[in-house]
């Protein structure tokens, strides 16, 4: 299974940093994924300092695997202070451990309780309470759960659950009932909606109900969704050994998922290879980027080096929405779930002939950069073959 | 003459920055030119960087068989107008 996580948030209305603090990091090779999300006190910078050291503390007690989760929730819970003006803990958080097979863990302290739902149903799980030993008012609750294909799991900051409060309509807030009726109706219309799109609908819904649209509180809602992944390959460079390049194309078409093809080289390689001939796009491109090919059974056919280069730019920067080969080769990127590059490491001497711009970078610099924001941005599953 | 006379510009990495780019405006100036007698297209790579580097001599474009060096658009028509002559 592959879980589809994102999150959205929303600032108080008159503040410039955002209360709350998401953290996520996936673990391609143990298929496991690690998430926190913490609210801060108050607002604005305050609450910000205070829940991104709650969320970055317990991600990266619960990544280390030194001690289980519910034991690295109990120490922070013990340890956070207490605010002197309002008694209470200057942060609460929720997390979860989980892995691809759907087993998870989940720890929550003072934020409202995750949705499960499964099958438009909402779930009701068993938990394990602990008791701080030092702060009577806090207590950890522990869920050891097992997810199913489909199974979406909401967790919110009580910015969600109580927007409206006090406002005209709903007097005492949206309410978990209210989450819950936003999240049916919305899964109902799109069963097949994506977490990034869900995590925004509600925190839009939740800002919706506040006067004025103006948040009384920092909004935020995360998402995680367990589906079928979606699988892409790339495949960039040429075979160092020439003898198996055969072996490889027959491995890229035999594949299960959609498929790219980045240089020039390479698809005149995989043309040769699977007899497929390669047609060319006849816009022309002056100054930007060479053109796209079409080959019949591959999604997408782009030049090398340039057009991996202004890829990488294009995800730095966030513009996503571009009309040119790398514009096309972002959208094949963030479509996917699952992505594998087949690097081929054959050098083109040509490409270090120093009258060459600088910009022409190494193929295996490109590919690592691009692996890396796919997985840290974009929250892929990203794996590199070289060959 | 029959048979079209064929022109590939290479739009590989090498080429594209050594100039090829400026070379796409053949696709739309030649058959305005010379009308159906001559095909035009672009090329993902024609693979000759990586065997002539030593002299890289890039950008290259194929006039049939034949190589052009260091192509301009001058020296592509000129090839061209020397093929509809023989």
């Amino acid at each position: 299974m592959f879980i589809d996580i994102d999150c959205s948030q929303v600032k108080k209305y008159n503040q410039n940093a955002f209360g709350d603090y998401f953290v996520s990091k996936r673990f391609p090779d143990e298929s496991r994924l690690v998430a926190v999300l913490s609210d801060g006190l108050g607002s604005g910078i305050k609450a910000n300092i205070l829940s991104c050291m709650t969320a970055t503390m317990l991600s990266q007690f619960i990544s280390n695997e030194q001690i289980p989760i519910h034991k690295a929730a109990e120490i922070i819970m013990n340890s956070l202070p207490v605010c002197k003006v309002r008694h209470i803990s200057y942060s609460t958080f929720s997390a979860i451990d989980c892995y691809d097979d759907g087993n998870a863990k989940i720890v929550e302290e003072g934020n409202p309780d995750f949705v499960w739902i499964r099958d438009g149903e909402v779930m009701s799980p068993q938990f394990e309470t602990i008791q701080s030993k030092t702060f009577k008012n806090r207590k950890l609750k522990v869920y050891k759960l097992k997810f199913k294909l489909g199974d979406r799991v909401i967790f919110c900051s009580d910015g969600v659950t109580q927007s409206g409060l006090g406002g005209g309509r709903l007097k005492l807030g949206l309410r978990r009932e209210g989450l819950i009726n936003i999240l049916k109706e919305k899964l109902t219309q799109e069963p097949e909606i994506s977490s990034s799109e869900l995590a925004a609908y509600i925190v839009h819904q939740a800002r919706n109900i506040e006067t004025d649209r103006n948040p009384k509180d920092d909004i935020s809602a995360c998402v995680l969704y367990f589906r079928e992944p979606r699988e892409a390959m790339v495949f960039t460079g040429p075979p160092y050994h020439q003898q198996k390049d055969s072996e490889y194309a027959k491995m890229f078409w035999n594949f299960n998922g959609k498929k790219a093809i980045s240089g020039g080289t390479t698809a005149n390689l995989i043309s040769r290879e699977l007899n497929i001939p390669i047609r060319m796009d006849t816009t022309i491109s002056v100054g930007k980027l060479p053109a796209i090919s079409f080959m019949d059974g591959i999604d997408l056919v782009t030049e090398g080096i340039l057009t991996l280069t202004k890829t990488l730019e294009y995800l730095e920067s966030g513009e996503l929405d571009i009309d040119n080969a790398a514009g096309k080769l972002v959208k094949f990127l963030l479509d996917s779930d699952c992505i594998m590059f087949m690097v081929g490491a054959k050098l083109n001497q040509a490409h270090y002939d120093p009258a060459l711009p600088i910009e022409i970078e190494i193929r295996k610099n490109i590919i690592k950069k691009i692996a890396n924001i796919l997985q840290d941005k974009y929250f892929k599953k990203v794996t590199v073959q070289y060959m | 003459m029959d048979k079209k006379i064929s022109v590939k510009v290479c739009l590989g990495t090498t080429c594209f920055v050594m100039g090829s780019s400026n070379l796409q405006e053949l696709i739309d100036t030649v058959p305005k030119k010379y009308g159906d007698k001559v095909d035009v297209m672009g090329v993902p790579c024609l693979g000759l960087c990586s065997i002539d580097w030593e002299f890289s001599k890039a950008p290259y474009v194929k006039v049939d068989d034949d190589v052009i060096k260091e192509a301009t658009v001058e020296k592509v028509l000129k090839a061209i107008d020397e093929k509809l002559s023989l």
